[in-house]
């Protein structure tokens, strides 16, 4: 045996194991690199996961959903319709549903009137987009992250970002007591 | 959807690989010459390659420019052993991501990968290639075979598994090692699970490889065995590759089959389709293939384990009939126990009480094997505890622990509740770990002289590899046991906070695992590079008392 084989034989191994390795982390979104924002306050929004309650174009847009920066979002995500969802917010600000680095990708489970909570503090402000990559043409919005970021931050300056016209917002109402955002009428218009 | 950078990986590691098998056979005859002489270049092919075979063959390079048997056995044997720690690394990144129950270091995704991976290249690269290794290194002399013909077949054979290695390790699947139907064929933009498509392709052609080198097997057993040996005289390595080689003939084309239509799925969906319940079908396709797997698995570590245990205790194995018998048993029962693989998929109560008792039955073999070497051990008068006996003997005790586990869970009604929980994962990491890889391992500590070329392995080093191992057994798949039988599910990237026990403990088994393997790499290395002390004779090949 030739003394260089078992040298070789070692390299090759630590190099295909350790490249198959990072091959298989490769993936679009990456590793778990995004970190939360601190936050002093919650905020529980629901969502109705039914396919036939959005219906996104350029004239009649989802309603954006305005956030205080340092707020725990806690996404309360209702199956309707018995049809896979996801709920999928895009990393950064601008980003649309071509993106493909996440902050969010949760798949909501089919089983009709099933809840899942999803919770996410945004570290820096920007309009983000959140959509269900299964309907990403209908079941998408856009959402509002207000406030300014720590100074060392690198993100947009909150001048930077138009505030969306808040064309639909008044369908949506705050309840008083449980700080919850809900639907005004969830048979008319569920999302 | 793109046709990407992955896209061209595969097609230029295919021309790379249809490179060099063009380049092989001009190679062929310098590596022979080097061998054999002179007289390589008066000898027909056949001829040298049954001089070839004959040799005590080391591991090298040069094996992948040639087509005799134990080139080929070499092949396979580095090759299995690389893929080996690719998905060892899959699998020591699972356990330490799972350290807190919120996952820390790998998304849903990466770890649905790594999990894919681990499955697929465990099971079809490491687990099938070091049978067809082993297979192809001894069964030319352990049969004295007189001779070794179809070389190009085999060549070509090795490079099919190869370039399937290739397709798995590439497509990134999220499908697990079984790609049921609607996941499979999804074709998803983002994430893993892209290209599960070609997870398909790479494995039927480690199928493919695997029926035609199982055909070979018999061939060179039944055909090409030397005639001063009587059937009812050839070793029990040679019965256990004969029974694992049948089992692979009459159920991989089924899975091969499977495939094919999952592949014109993908085009054109006719054959799995959801609505008319054909999902069920090819679950059933697959594990009609998929539960004889995992006794090809074990078979030839079976045969391993009586072939090594003689030569530590100094006597002959107490029954060779019943061992034999055994081993022709297991492979029987063993083709028709793959219902117990679908108890909660719905095939009816029968169909699941006649798989749940031919499950049972299996039994009565495992134990025939057991108690034989349990008695060859009683019967010895002096038993030397080296390397590989240590690994025979950890592997005994892991089957019994990990085969009582897989008894139970043959329970129907047990089934449904443990069936999607770590109990699994436990019953089969226990005899993977302790038969499949660690009597592979021994194997190779037992031919280390042969396949180095005369070096001994480092025995402390050698050691402490055997007890991290061991130990490292214990911790992982004891511990997901006790969690599997508190609920503990398995194949999720997180979990339940009050499973982080179970959890952490089996982390730190896994990893234990992980360095065992580092260490014998290392091991190898270094032992290899010094120089060359003892003949090159071992006692799997050559009438020479073990060392």
């Amino acid at each position: 045996m030739n003394k260089a084989t078992p040298i070789v034989l070692l390299v090759v191994v630590l190099i295909v194991a350790g490249g198959s390795f990072a091959w298989f982390l490769s993936v679009p979104g990456g590793g778990i690199s995004y970190q939360q924002g601190s936050y002093n306050s919650t905020q529980v929004i629901v969502l109705y996961a039914n396919a036939q309650g959005w219906n996104y174009n350029s004239s009649n847009p989802n309603p954006t959903l305005n956030e205080k920066l340092h707020t725990l979002l806690e996404f309360k995500v209702i199956e309707q319709d018995g049809l896979p969802h996801t709920l999928t917010i895009a990393a950064g600000p601008n980003e649309t549903t071509n993106s493909n680095d996440w902050i969010v990708n949760v798949v909501i489970p089919t089983t009709v009137g099933s809840i899942t909570w999803v919770n996410w503090s945004f570290a820096n402000p920007g309009l983000y987009t959140y959509w269900c990559t299964v309907h990403p043409y209908t079941m998408v919005g856009k959402l509002y992250v207000n406030g300014t970021a720590n100074s060392t931050s690198s993100s947009p300056s909150p001048s930077a970002v138009q505030a969306p016209s808040s064309g639909l917002l008044t369908s949506i109402i705050q309840h008083q007591n449980s700080g919850t955002y809900e639907m005004a009428d969830s048979n008319e218009q569920v999302w | 959807m793109g046709f990407s950078f992955e896209l061209m990986v595969f097609g230029s590691t295919i021309a790379a690989l249809i490179a060099m098998v063009f380049l092989l056979y001009y190679f062929t005859m310098d590596y022979r010459r080097n061998l054999l002489g002179e007289s390589a270049s008066s000898l027909s092919k056949e001829e040298s390659n049954l001089l070839l075979s004959k040799m005590r063959r080391e591991i090298s390079f040069s094996a992948f420019f040639m087509d005799d048997s134990k080139s080929i056995g070499v092949r396979y044997l580095i090759t299995s052993i690389v893929l080996f720690f690719i998905g060892g690394l899959a699998g020591v990144g699972m356990r330490i991501s799972l350290w807190f129950p919120n996952p820390s270091f790998l998304t849903p995704d990466q770890y649905n990968i790594l999990l894919t991976a681990h499955g697929n290249i465990m099971l079809y690269g490491f687990a099938i290639g070091t049978i067809l290794g082993f297979g192809y290194y001894l069964l030319p002399s352990a049969n004295k075979i007189e001779k070794d013909t179809l070389g190009v077949v085999k060549s070509i054979m090795y490079w099919l598994f190869l370039i399937g290695a290739v397709f798995i390790i590439f497509s990134k699947s999220t499908a697990t090692w079984y790609f049921y139907y609607p996941l499979v064929d999804q074709l998803t933009e983002a994430g893993g699970g892209t290209y599960s498509f070609a997870t398909l392709i790479g494995v039927t052609l480690i199928l493919l490889a695997t029926t035609v080198s199982s055909v070979i097997f018999l061939k060179m057993v039944f055909l090409d065995r030397s005639k001063s040996i009587p059937l009812s005289k050839i070793s029990m390595f040679s019965w256990s590759i004969v029974s694992a080689a049948v089992l692979v003939i009459t159920s991989a084309p089924v899975s091969m089959i499977a495939n094919g239509f999952l592949i014109y799925d993908l085009i054109n969906p006719v054959f799995f389709q959801a609505s008319n319940g054909a999902v069920l079908g090819y679950a059933i396709m697959f594990w009609f293939w998929g539960h004889p797997l995992v006794y090809i698995a074990i078979l030839p570590a079976f045969g391993l384990i009586y072939e090594m245990l003689p030569k530590y205790a100094g006597v002959p194995i107490f029954s060779y009939r019943a061992g034999v018998f055994s081993l022709l048993l297991l492979m029987i029962f063993s083709a028709v126990v793959w219902g117990h693989h679908l108890f909660n998929s719905g095939l009816g109560t029968v169909w699941d009480l006649l798989f749940s008792t031919t499950s049972f039955l299996v039994v009565i073999p495992s134990a025939m094997s057991v108690f034989n070497w349990i008695a060859t051990l009683w019967t010895a008068k002096h038993i030397r505890l080296t390397v590989p006996m240590l690994f025979v003997l950890n592997g005994i005790v892991d089957f019994i622990i990990g085969g009582i586990v897989g008894v139970y869970s043959a329970d129907v009604g047990l089934n449904a509740f443990i069936h999607g929980t770590y109990a699994i994962t436990s019953h089969f990491h226990w005899i993977f770990i302790g038969l499949t890889a660690g009597i592979g391992f021994g194997a190779i500590y037992i031919l280390f002289p042969t396949l180095t070329g005369g070096r001994t392995y480092n025995v402390p080093l050698a050691k402490v590899h055997f007890y991290l191992n061991s130990v490292g057994t214990i911790l992982m798949s004891g511990f997901w046991l006790v969690g599997g039988f508190a609920g503990m599910p398995r194949r999720v990237a997180g979990y339940f906070g009050i499973f982080q026990t179970y959890q952490d403990v089996a982390a730190i088994g896994g990893v234990i695992l992980g360095i065992g393997f580092l260490i014998f790499l290392v091991n190898f290395a270094y032992s290899a590079y010094l120089p060359a002390k003892v003949d090159v004779t071992n006692p799997l090949e050559d009438e020479v008392q073990a060392i």
